[in-house]
């Protein structure tokens, strides 16, 4: 081993890229989140659903997302689809390659959390009337937001560090300036070290986020954290 | 002059090859307040599910207020509004405070003017003598106020009849007496009311029928208090002897 002295000051001249980088790195995966959610949701309630037909896409569609590489799939968004004459922009690749990816992890966590919900308050809603649609906007979702909005906190998180498979198909966020940065200024070890900070402050910034939000949407603060 | 409100007709529930309901013939007139009684499995709470359509029937007819009962169409949500059931383990909304989870249907599902029905939700939470419990969640509050609340929340509704499932069997002795005291309320406004019960006292002090459901069909009915002084047949009274040993 041969000793090595850090050098953050040859940085210097690449922390503007970063800034706008770490600003793609965070529109890419908050937007990610949020359209996996709903997404998520929706093919939760298709695996419930009383059509087999229904059921078995959701969850062969499951299947296939927890199954590919993420690497693979924006191959296919990103290098693949222009062929069919679908042409998308690195940022749009990246975020349906992103949000197919997700969507099948929050699908999971969305409907471990709607068999969690005791048949009684499906019972109790059906007996005073209220149609399918009522039933899951005021009293099912509600509830399993609650109970899986700790393993929705790490489903997030995910998606932030997934993020940086983006720099393979040239969206410029944060790995890839840490590529780019790496190679020209030959300080390997100050540029990843910048990096792996910048991502555990992003995903920090989520997380507390998503806590503030959840307190500010349930109100019963202690249960949700 | 009474009218029917409910009316069965040689109902006929089977759960894959077993019958549970065997050719239930009976009718509830306005203001009645019938207590179904028999041993545990016999389809009491399945009865009672099959009247607002939370379970479909194989055979026979129940008309509610005229209108067949068809759980798989359309029409059964008109038939849920007008019918207000209380559950043996309440299932109150636990994501909403007591005054939330009796304003939630009347608001949603009846478009009721939220001003409107938080006053006559008061009111309710005033008959049911939880007017200090209002703003609790459901986690919060003993059995006996959670079941208080969920008749509060069957009535905010203005149901035309009260279905009951065992109100009061997973209730602490101490507190079944507060259940039934509102409920003796009930009775007295002159409710119609379907009261699966093993509350033998209560039945025989607020009933005006009592019908003994057992294998799946109706073995005997009649006035409470007859009955209980002198059933008619071998298998009503064996099975109360036993339960008023129990409670003894
Ligand atoms: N969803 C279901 N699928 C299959 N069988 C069922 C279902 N629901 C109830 N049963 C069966 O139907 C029978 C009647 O049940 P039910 O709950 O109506 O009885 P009950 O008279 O209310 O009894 P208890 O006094 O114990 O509440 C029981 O044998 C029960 O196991
Ligand atoms: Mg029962």
């Amino acid at each position: 081993m041969q000793p090595y002295y850090f050098s953050f000051r040859s940085i210097y001249p690449y922390l503007g890229d970063l800034a706008a980088a770490a600003e793609v790195t965070l529109l890419l995966s908050l937007l990610a989140i949020v359209l996996s959610v709903a997404i998520g949701s929706g093919i939760a309630l298709m695996r419930r659903s009383n059509s087999r037909l229904l059921r078995f896409f959701a969850g062969l569609y499951v299947e296939v997302m927890r199954n590919t590489p993420l690497l693979v799939i924006l191959y296919i968004v990103y290098f693949a689809l222009p062929q069919l004459g679908l042409r998308l922009s690195s940022f749009n690749a990246a975020l349906i390659g992103l949000t197919l990816n997700s969507a099948g992890y929050m699908a999971e966590i969305i409907r471990a959390g709607l068999v969690a919900v005791p048949s009684g308050q499906f019972e109790a809603a059906f007996s005073q009337g209220f149609t399918r649609v009522q039933l899951y906007r005021h009293i099912i979702l509600p509830q399993v937001f609650r109970t899986i909005y700790a393993p929705l906190g790490n489903q997030f998180i995910a998606v932030i560090l997934a993020s940086s498979l983006a720099s393979a198909v040239a969206v410029e966020e944060v790995a890839s300036w840490m590529q780019t940065v790496g190679s020209s200024s030959f300080r390997f070890f100050e540029t990843f070290i910048i990096a792996a900070v910048v991502y555990l402050v992003l995903c920090q910034i989520v997380n507390l986020g998503r806590i503030a939000i959840g307190r500010w949407l349930f109100r019963q603060p202690e249960a949700y954290r | 002059m009474t009218d029917t409100v409910l009316q069965f007709d040689n109902v006929v529930k089977r759960f894959g090859d077993r019958t549970i309901l065997d050719g239930v013939s009976t009718s509830v007139q306005s203001g009645e307040i019938v207590c179904f009684i028999g041993p545990s499995g016999t389809g009491k709470s399945t009865l009672l599910r099959c009247v607002n359509g939370l379970e479909t029937i194989e055979g026979g007819a129940i008309r509610f207020e005229g209108t067949p009962v068809q759980a798989k169409q359309r029409s059964i949500i008109d038939v849920r509004r007008r019918i207000g059931m209380i559950f043996q383990h309440f299932n109150l909304y636990p994501h909403l405070t007591a005054l939330e989870n009796v304003m939630l249907a009347p608001v949603i599902v009846h478009g009721e003017n939220r001003k409107t029905v938080e006053e006559r939700a008061r009111g309710l939470f005033e008959k049911v003598r939880l007017s200090h419990r209002i703003n609790a969640y459901p986690a919060q509050m003993s059995g006996g106020e959670q079941q208080r609340v969920a008749i509060a929340r069957a009535l905010a509704t203005n149901p035309h009849i009260l279905l009951f499932d065992e109100p009061t069997s997973a209730l602490d002795p101490e507190t079944v007496g507060e259940v039934l005291a509102v409920m003796r309320d009930l009775a007295v406004e002159g409710r119609t009311m379907l009261v699966v019960t093993h509350e033998i006292r209560f039945a025989a002090d607020v009933g005006t029928r009592m019908v003994f459901l057992d294998g799946g069909k109706i073995v005997e009915e009649g006035n409470p208090r007859e009955m209980l002084a002198a059933p008619r047949s071998e298998r009503a009274r064996r099975f109360l002897s036993t339960i008023s040993n129990a409670a003894h």
